[in-house]
């Protein structure tokens, strides 16, 4: 599963923060492109497999605004 | 897609998999209220941003639980009326910010009381006032 965040919009040091926070749920990879912050999840939590995507995107963005 | 054209603005419209998708121009709002915004929303709906344009902002809102569309719609509708409010308080912020640091500052000097004065404290750490920097031997004599 791949998460493309834009750098305009969403810092990496948020989306580090989530990772960290989230890794216990799959497992993260992080890319960066010339305008996107690309995220890979694998190995993803079966009970949290439907739902991961969405509130990891959440969470980011709720770092963002600290 | 539906467009519609609200005084010279294009705001594109896409409704799909319980996700409402639109478009709007970054030149009316700053960025600061569109995170506020979303941040308002992240406990009512799933939130995703794109860029794929200069100053055109992507916002993606997906419903925790299935919604129809005139919910999404009405979801939509709270977002910009969110979205308005952040910047009207942005504005505010920044056209008061003088006056607001002013009033604090009066506040905090108030505060001091009247028959309080600031003193300046010109002393330094070599001034010894009340004597007490005396060497033992200097004071009372050589031990016997």
């Amino acid at each position: 599963m791949k998460i493309k965040f834009n750098k305009q919009i969403y810092s990496l040091k948020a989306v580090k923060l989530a990772i960290k926070d989230y890794q216990k749920l799959a497992d993260f990879s992080l890319e960066q492109k010339e305008k996107y912050i690309v995220v890979n999840l694998t190995k993803i939590d079966k009970d949290v497999k439907e739902i991961i995507k969405d509130e990891f995107c959440n969470y980011v963005l709720g770092f963002k605004k600290n | 897609m539906e467009k519609f054209k609200f005084k010279n603005k294009i705001i594109m419209e896409k409704i799909k998999d319980n996700t409402l998708k639109f478009v709007f121009n970054l030149k009316n709002y700053p960025l600061e209220s569109l995170y506020g915004a979303a941040y308002v929303f992240l406990d009512k709906a799933y939130i995703f941003l794109d860029s794929r344009a200069k100053d055109k902002i992507q916002v993606s809102l997906k419903g925790k639980k299935k919604l129809n569309k005139k919910q999404l719609e009405e979801l939509k509708g709270e977002f910009l009326n969110e979205l308005l409010n952040y910047t009207l308080r942005i504005k505010l912020a920044k056209s008061n910010k003088k006056i607001r640091e002013f009033i604090i500052g009066q506040a905090l000097i108030s505060a001091y009381g009247p028959e309080q004065e600031i003193i300046d404290d010109e002393s330094n750490y070599q001034d010894d006032p009340l004597g007490i920097a005396v060497p033992w031997e200097e004071k009372y004599g050589k031990k016997k």
